[in-house]
């Protein structure tokens, strides 16, 4: 990628400069909280410390060894972190960003543009930008303008919540470490690895020289990896561990009775029955609307989630901004309707049922919210199987598209709409379910709308609302309801705990009361 | 012959329904196995039936054993999944018995390189661990209930043809089986109506001790989330999603475990009787002067 632009733009868009201290994220000071070791089950091991591998496999270090340029409050309203301001060109077509100057990394290095610079290189290699990589489409490149300054330029008009969105994903490797990040940690964030026993346990040390004043509060994170849900809150309720990060739902419920504190994020996953249009019934558009009415949502929110979360007809969690509650009545479950439409569709009984419900039998859930679905389809006439696959075998058919129906969560749908397409089964290109060219050009027309649509004012309505309108419309993702991702039980003395808009672990205002 | 057959026949079940310990056991299996095939007609509950609203609900009049997370009836679960026990055991033992017996006939029979093959075979079957094995199995079937049966049932192919080759072993060289041969009888006709008649007692007990092994297989199986897929009930299936549930709905997971614990205890209970009473009646055959052989 060229990094030669220099040709400075004339920058009348919109300013956010850092109201820092105001609009920070909550923090520990003023809340009296003592520190010293934080214990933290969690339920499973991360995969490496590489911050760019943006899953949830990860999300126990994301916040807790690396800094973000920017940072979301829990509202969503972008805040500064390690860049202090940051302006968005008046054609849209740059951002520049200004950073602190009192930051290090763990190895004593000094945060500077051309450190940016090092990560944007790694964010823009398709292997080595993982999970960073398609969110950087949108950049042509980028300009150190001076130790402290940096502007990322690109390929066309961008609206201001993708930019955000961006910056908000890109976390900041020491670059001494960045090409053996995967096995050796080093960011500027406020806990450093002291020791790693993988599958085991995970210790952070306060780093002793971090930016923020007061913070980290705690000395030290024990992060230790459970087995089960069940032993971690057993783990919780004996007093072992103050906190239990990712566990289920069923059981932060039950710990929630019990007097434990629970804290959901406004990050949450939705739920989607994936529909593949390329096989048996599902190519007709009647038979798919018809999902749109045969999904009790109540019930799966109920019996699946425990009543954690919130029932909905879109892919949006309730802080998108494409999020429009009306379509939950508009779309609610009607057994009456969906058969009309089944018998709308043409097809014939045995045609209707030339299909299986892809499980993934290795998540309670997921079988039971598929059992459901299941039961209605029967009372509307359809019997289906179920085609049980557990671990990996699963994972490739979901992710391969070989399948027919099956549910599956998809994130990023707290941000600006169009990285809904993150998601495999809403790729707009190269989508690995519905393949090349994508049958549905009306869904790519909708999303590139959005992408196109600068600005706050009815033009960005109108494109989100064709988006919903599209979507409920192709039905080849039915969604159902919000859930937990990052879910956070914690003991009666803990306190400081800081939602992350992305519901990762962020340790540093944790601490005891 | 026949009527002395018989008597002995009558003669062993009197004396292992003597035992209090067997005769529950019995009388249990005979309830259990009673149930589960005529439950369409004794309890017409359809164990697929989904009543949303009644999710996890504790027993009641309506719910004897409470519902399950899907408001589905758990009597009728653990009544019908009993019936998915004991197919998959039962077919499971049918496999082993079909596939173990000729090979341990065939191996003691005739000796030699038969035996050494066989056996080997046999070996490499018994090395494997009969979980993994069956998961492998099923991997490559699919979920199903036949794969399950069949998975079960190979694990089960070894203990039946180790018994028998024990068995014939013991009776090869035995003077009414030499005498069979002396008078023309052709290997065929001296294994199948000689030997193998006269070495059924232990496969017998080996029956009843497989099914118990079977059944707790296939839930095991069910209950790492590899055997039957859903809906379809099994206990195993219940167990594993019943603990889900231990504190909200108890019943869940404690009644399939009774039911299969009693099962098991059972066909345990049943077949080391059965065994006793077959070695004491051994023990009085072989006196001598009382040798005999059933040809």
């Amino acid at each position: 990628m060229a990094q030669g632009f220099t040709r400075r733009q004339g920058m009348v868009g919109s300013l956010a400069i850092g109201a820092a201290a105001a609009l920070a994220a909550p923090s520990a000071s003023g809340q009296a909280l003592k520190g010293g070791r934080l214990r933290v089950a969690l339920l499973a091991d991360i995969a490496n410390f590489d911050p760019h591998q943006f899953s949830a496999i990860n999300m126990p270090i994301m916040k807790n060894c690396y800094d973000s340029l920017i940072e979301y409050t829990a509202e969503g309203k972008a805040i500064p972190n390690l860049a202090s301001a940051w302006q968005v060109a008046g054609d849209s077509k740059s951002v520049t960003l200004t950073l602190r100057g009192d930051v290090r990394f763990h190895g004593g290095g000094a945060l500077d543009a051309e450190a940016v610079a090092t990560n944007l290189r790694k964010c823009a290699d398709p292997v080595k930008g993982k999970n960073i990589f398609p969110t950087m489409s949108i950049v042509q490149d980028w300009t150190v303008v001076d130790p402290r300054t940096i502007r990322l330029n690109f390929k066309a008009p961008v609206p201001e919540r993708q930019i955000t969105d961006l910056l908000q994903f890109i976390s900041i490797i020491d670059p001494a470490v960045i090409d053996t990040v995967e096995t050796k940690a080093g960011g500027t964030g406020p806990f450093t690895v002291a020791e790693r026993l993988p599958g085991q346990r995970l210790v952070l040390a306060a780093n002793k020289s971090y930016w923020r004043t007061g913070e980290p509060v705690a000395s030290e994170v024990v992060m230790t990896v459970f087995s089960d849900n069940d032993a971690a809150s057993a783990a919780l309720e004996s007093g072992a561990v103050d906190v239990i990060y990712g566990g289920g739902a069923r059981a932060a419920v039950r710990l929630r009775n019990n007097g434990f504190q629970v804290f959901q994020g406004p990050g949450p996953l939705v739920q989607v029955f994936r529909i593949n249009t390329t096989r048996g019934p599902f190519r007709n558009a009647k038979f798919r609307q018809a999902f749109n009415h045969l999904m009790d949502r109540a019930a799966i929110l109920r019996v699946g989630y425990a009543g954690m979360g919130q029932v909905t007809a879109l892919p949006w969690a309730p802080a998108s901004p494409a999020a429009d509650p009306a379509y939950n009545a508009r779309y609610a479950f009607d057994i009456e309707k969906a058969r009309a439409l089944l018998k709308e569709s043409g097809l014939s009984d045995a045609e209707m049922k030339d299909w299986k419900i892809l499980v993934d039998g290795g998540n309670q859930d997921n079988v039971a919210i598929t059992q459901i679905v299941q039961g209605t389809l029967a009372r509307a006439g359809i019997q289906v199987d179920l085609d049980v696959k557990q671990g990996a075998e699963y994972v490739d058919a979901l992710l391969t598209g070989k399948f027919a129906a099956t549910f599956g969560g998809v994130g990023n749908v707290q941000k600006f709409p169009s990285r809904l397409t993150t998601n495999s089964i809403y790729r707009v290109a190269n989508n690995p379910v519905l393949g090349n060219p994508h049958p549905h050009p009306e869904y790519v027309q909708a999303i590139a709308r959005v992408d196109g649509a600068l600005g706050t004012g009815p033009e960005v309505k109108a494109a989100y609302d064709n988006l919903n309108k599209v979507l409920v419309e192709v039905a080849f993702g039915v969604a159902t309801n919000t859930y937990d991702i990052g879910l956070i039980v914690a003991a009666k003395n803990i306190g400081g705990v800081t939602l992350d808009i992305d519901n990762i672990l962020v340790c540093r205002t944790m601490g005891f009361r | 012959m026949t009527s002395r057959r018989a008597r002995r026949r009558i003669e062993t079940a009197r004396r292992v329904l003597a035992h209090p310990g067997a005769l529950a056991s019995t009388l249990f299996l005979v309830l259990t196995v009673s149930l589960a095939f005529l439950a369409p007609w004794v309890l017409p509950i359809d164990p697929l039936h989904q009543e949303l609203s009644a999710s996890l609900e504790p027993p009641s009049a309506q719910y004897w054993f409470g519902a399950d997370e899907l408001g589905r009836d758990l009597l009728a679960r653990v009544v019908y999944g009993a019936r998915t026990s004991l197919v998959t055991a039962g077919g499971a033992v049918a496999i082993a018995a079909l596939v173990g017996i000729p090979i341990g006939l065939v191996a003691g029979f005739f000796g030699g390189w038969r035996d050494a093959v066989l056996m080997r075979f046999i070996d490499v079957l018994l090395a494997l661990p009969n979980i993994l094995f069956a998961m492998a199995l099923i991997a490559v079937l699919g979920r199903s209930q036949l794969a399950a049966l069949v998975a079960v049932g190979i694990t089960g192919v070894p203990s039946f043809a180790r018994i028998t080759r024990a068995q014939v072993l013991s009776l090869r060289q035995r003077d009414f089986v030499l005498a069979v041969e002396a008078l023309g009888g052709s290997s065929s006709y001296t294994m199948f109506t000689t030997v193998l008649p006269n070495s059924l007692s232990p496969i017998l007990v080996q029956v009843v001790v497989l099914s118990s092994v079977a059944i707790l297989l296939e839930a095991a199986l069910s209950f790492l989330g590899v055997g039957i897929p859903p809906p379809t009930p099994s206990w195993g299936d219940l167990l594993r999603t019943g603990k889900s549930f231990l504190y909200e709905a108890p019943t869940y997971a404690v009644l399939p475990g009774i039911a299969l614990t009693l099962t098991i205890l059972s066909l345990d209970t049943l077949g080391r009787t059965l065994a006793a009473v077959l070695e004491d009646r051994r023990e009085v055959a072989a006196v001598p002067g009382r040798e005999e052989g059933r040809t």
